[in-house]
């Protein structure tokens, strides 16, 4: 059975390049002979219910918010979440699966509640930068991305972070960025963020398609290791 | 001091400094010498623009470009001195030091950086505004590509300035929807990659015949002007010139404007590099990227990305383009984040190797034709740098 993979309004939540998770993905996924298959969903398209991993990426406020009312609508990301389909939801994604976020006028409205964590405007200058944390999780290295948000997120008390941050803003919260609940995974860096970081790549297939062999994954590893480096000299 | 004394010590202290500059090797001299009179006289450049014609030119792509071809056109076609830049120094202190400049021609065709226009506009008071295109770029700076449309919406309300625009661009019709005058050119639509949704009211736009109508109005006001749909991105910009130019009274005929649509002239500069031709594009966005490698013929192909400040920070939106074209080529890959591009060709599919340097990746290559896409400091170290390269030379693709 091959290994569906489903990239949400990526016309809308694509501004920041999150595009290119799925892309990796499957890249990954075939390198390991897995069978694989991208689903695109675009506005007006029925959200697939028996998917294996979704993506969200960042977008901008009018385009969120748009994205919001079509998954509230529709229902079927929520569906397959409840049922243990693995999600990864990037910047304007993860503040989408939270509880509660501002929507582009600013008022607080609901989200997808997929994760406990509630987004507030913050007023303060804009958080851009590169984004270096600890994962919470073990058997991963340092991770790193690119942040560009206005938002904020704090987390629940039960709910986990994907890592500790050593240098950026992250979540904005206790030092925590993005959240790693169940198979359901949010975060502020961009890079894509699955490109920057292999073993997250590995990690989030592996929520989906169980354990994966090892392959030549010469260039990526080089990449990753290029970025943390640099960022730990700065 | 009185007004005028102030702003004559001013640009004579801004002169010297820029001349220092120039000696010392620190480059041009534009900003350090802008600096210097703004610090003098903080009103330099409102003083400095009293009693010319000024037009503004602005948007993602294409600004220097069109800048230096509108001067061009108006020396040639209006018979008028042109006061200009052709460095693409576009923030305050830059424009500063090009209204100092003498002789101060009547005539100023100024760029500005997005970010900078509602100022300069202010300042300026422009009898034309030319709007070129909005996209995604340097995305660390400006947030979101709405967010630079709001801005210029909120500051474009009054009736004495021209705007000439694509209108086949949403930003932009945001941008001037509430501006006097406005002309509108149109190529019959194409669909904008970053417009998915409606730059005013965030509905969703209907793409499906190639153009925008959104319900709240956006999009329903009638070309002034309808160009050809194949054009490509300089020659589009090279249309909304020539209209700038017919408003500042040149007289261009048809046939006249039509050679000057064919030779619109594009960021393409040949170096010589150990023996081989490289023909360098310099591209710093997904726009500009797409269009760049729209024109690669060349089956070995060196790709130079950075991303130092002027570059965007962020490369994620590396992954936002297609490289199909890429695919049977031989790619390599150089700059500060040749690994980040190289990744992202090899996901594709498409046969990568880096080098650490640009000698390096033309010193790799076999053929003697090479086609280059470098990143927008990759490109101006091109051009400065001892590499025993010719000096190279924009101009016509």
């Amino acid at each position: 059975m091959s290994l569906v993979i489903v990239r949400l309004y990526h016309d809308l939540l694509g501004t920041y390049g999150d595009q290119g998770n799925a892309e990796i993905l499957v890249h990954r996924a075939k390198a390991r002979s897995l069978e694989v298959e991208l689903v695109e969903v675009t506005p007006g398209m029925a959200v697939p219910r028996s998917g294996d991993v979704y993506l969200l990426g960042g977008g901008e406020d009018g385009p969120q918010s748009a994205a919001l009312e079509m998954l509230k609508r529709d229902g079927g990301l929520n569906y397959a979440a409840a049922g243990g389909a693995t999600v990864l939801a990037i910047c304007a994604g993860f503040q989408i699966i939270g509880e509660t976020l501002p929507d582009s006028s600013g008022q607080i409205t609901s989200g997808l509640g997929l994760v406990d964590a509630h987004t507030v405007y913050d007023t303060s200058p804009r958080s851009v930068g590169e984004l270096v944390i600890q994962p919470s999780r073990g058997g991963l290295p340092i991770l790193t991305g690119f942040e560009n948000h206005q938002g904020l997120t704090q987390l629940g008390s039960e709910m986990p972070s994907l890592g500790i941050v050593r240098s950026g803003v992250g979540n904005g919260f206790d030092k925590k960025e993005g959240v790693w609940h169940g198979n359901v995974l949010g975060s502020y860096m961009h890079g894509p963020v699955l490109a920057r970081n292999p073993e997250l790549a590995d990690a989030v297939l592996q929520c989906a398609a169980g354990p994966l062999q090892a392959f030549d994954d010469e260039l990526a590893q080089a990449f990753a290791q290029e970025r943390r480096t640099t960022l730990s000299r700065s | 001091m009185t007004d005028s004394l102030r702003l004559a010590a001013a640009c004579l202290a801004g002169k010297f400094a820029g001349h220092l500059s120039v000696v010392l090797g620190r480059g041009r001299g534009e900003t350090l010498s802008g600096r210097v009179i703004l610090a003098i006289d903080p009103k330099a450049i409102s003083k400095l623009s009293s009693g010319r014609d000024i037009v503004l030119v602005s948007g993602t792509n294409g600004k220097t470009t069109s800048t230096t071809n509108l001067a061009t056109i108006l020396r040639n076609f209006a018979g008028e001195g042109v006061s200009t830049s052709e460095s693409g120094a576009n923030m305050p202190a830059g424009i500063a030091a090009l209204l100092a400049q003498k002789p101060r021609h009547r005539f100023a065709v100024i760029e500005c950086d997005e970010m900078y226009l509602p100022e300069m506009y202010r300042k300026l008071l422009p009898k034309v505004v030319v709007l070129l295109n909005l996209s995604r770029d340097q995305l660390h700076r400006t947030g979101e590509v709405r967010k630079v449309a709001n801005l210029w919406h909120d500051t474009f309300t009054q009736d004495d300035v021209t705007f000439v625009i694509d209108r086949d661009d949403p930003f932009l019709e945001h941008s001037v929807a509430k501006a006097g005058h406005v002309i509108r050119v149109s190529f019959s639509g194409r669909q904008h990659p970053d417009a998915a949704t409606c730059p005013n009211c965030a509905a969703i736009l209907d793409w499906s015949t190639g153009d925008y109508l959104c319900p709240c109005g956006l999009g329903a006001k009638f070309p002034d002007v309808r160009s050809d749909k194949r054009l490509d991105g300089p020659q589009r910009n090279t249309v909304l010139v020539i209209e700038a130019a017919r408003l500042m009274g040149a007289e261009i005929m048809a046939d006249e404007a039509q050679d000057l649509i064919t030779k619109s002239p594009d960021r393409v500069s040949d170096f010589l590099i150990s023996g081989k031709q490289v023909s360098t594009h310099l591209a710093k966005n997904p726009e500009s990227w797409r269009q760049a490698l729209g024109d690669v013929t060349s089956d070995q192909v060196i790709l130079s990305v950075n991303a130092r400040g002027i570059d965007g920070r962020d490369t994620s939106w590396l992954w936002d383009i297609d490289y199909s074209k890429l695919l049977g080529k031989k790619v390599v890959c150089t700059g500060e984040r040749r690994l980040d591009i190289a990744y992202r060709l090899s996901v594709q599919g498409i046969d990568v190797r880096v080098s650490e340097s640009f000698p390096d990746a033309v010193e790799s290559c076999s053929d003697h034709s090479i086609q280059a896409i470098a990143s927008y400091t990759a490109y101006q170290d091109l051009l400065t740098a001892e590499l025993g390269i010719n000096k190279g030379k924009s101009g016509a693709k």
